[in-house]
């Protein structure tokens, strides 16, 4: 995202950022399917007890707001790398690692309540769909937590940070955002519709 | 990287950006506790907030917007392909063919 063109490339934009773009669409679509499944098993009735009937929506609230203002950290210490202003890249950094793990820690004591509620993966086969779909995302968030820590690592070596560089922050930032939107459309289908 | 002429925004502009998503998320969770008031046309405005937030994550934070039409071309096929996907199985569940 930095003015950097690429001539030599025949598509005109660097290849291992349009791998990038790629990777994020196949995301699409393993998520797509994820919810699709999901859905169909949504409004149905089964034994068991129902999800509607533990949720913690104002809970759910503040952690979506929390990736909501991760992926906020996540662009500004995008736009502070375009500057060349390593450390407050690295500050960004890890306050965007930081609220993706306070989100983890969230979807895991709300895993926890549901457990305690009788709300388990087996209970039937909503509950399965459930645990497998927001699972998944949180799975995705924890990888971005670690690439997060190890991209703060890099930036507080003596090189620092770098745009062309083979751990690129632009990678991970979208890798980051795209973990947002999915969990953007989660929140509306499975928790408030 | 970026293959266009547009600038991106400003540190203030995102913080801004993100105020809009925080006010956006605040009336999903309104509309929710307020279903009895909106009825049949909260589950159609939710949908609507959730389609806005994903338009402004991905076109301001991930750039999209001033990104290459090959990257947007790529990113819009994957969405169209999960569409698509989505629309067989929910007309499939609709005529109960599906379990």
């Amino acid at each position: 995202m930095s003015d950097h063109r690429y001539p030599h490339e025949p598509t005109g934009i660097e290849t291992r950022k349009l791998g990038m773009w790629i990777f994020l669409s196949t995301e699409i679509l393993f998520f797509g399917t994820l919810i699709t499944t999901y859905l169909i098993f949504k409004g149905r009735t089964f034994d068991g007890i129902k999800l509607k009937e533990v949720y913690d929506i104002p809970f759910t609230s503040v952690s979506s707001f929390v990736l909501l203002m991760s992926s906020l950290t996540m662009v500004l210490a995008h736009n502070a790398i375009e500057k060349s202003d390593q450390e407050r890249a690295n500050i960004w950094l890890l306050a965007t690692a930081s609220l993706g793990t306070v989100f983890l820690a969230g979807q895991i004591y709300e895993f926890t309540e549901f457990y305690h509620k009788g709300f388990t993966l087996t209970v039937n086969i909503y509950g399965s769909t459930f645990y497998v779909l927001t699972g998944f995302h949180g799975a995705h968030v924890f990888i971005g937590v670690i690439l997060l820590v190890i991209l703060w690592g890099v930036g507080r070596r003596q090189e620092g940070l770098s745009l062309d560089g083979g751990m690129n922050l632009e990678f991970i930032a979208l890798y980051w955002h795209f973990v947002d939107i999915v969990w953007v459309v989660l929140f509306t289908v499975v928790y408030l519709i | 990287m970026n293959e266009s002429h547009k600038p991106h925004p400003t540190p203030k502009q995102y913080v801004q950006i993100a105020i809009i998503l925080g006010i956006l998320t605040a009336v999903e969770v309104t509309l929710y506790y307020t279903e009895s008031i909106f009825g049949v046309f909260t589950n159609p405005l939710l949908i609507v907030l959730a389609v806005s937030k994903f338009v402004i994550v991905v076109g301001w934070f991930m750039h999209l917007r001033f990104e290459n039409k090959l990257v947007n071309i790529f990113f819009m096929g994957g969405m169209i392909l999960a569409l698509v996907l989505f629309s067989i199985v929910m007309i499939e569940r609709a005529s109960a063919n599906l379990f």
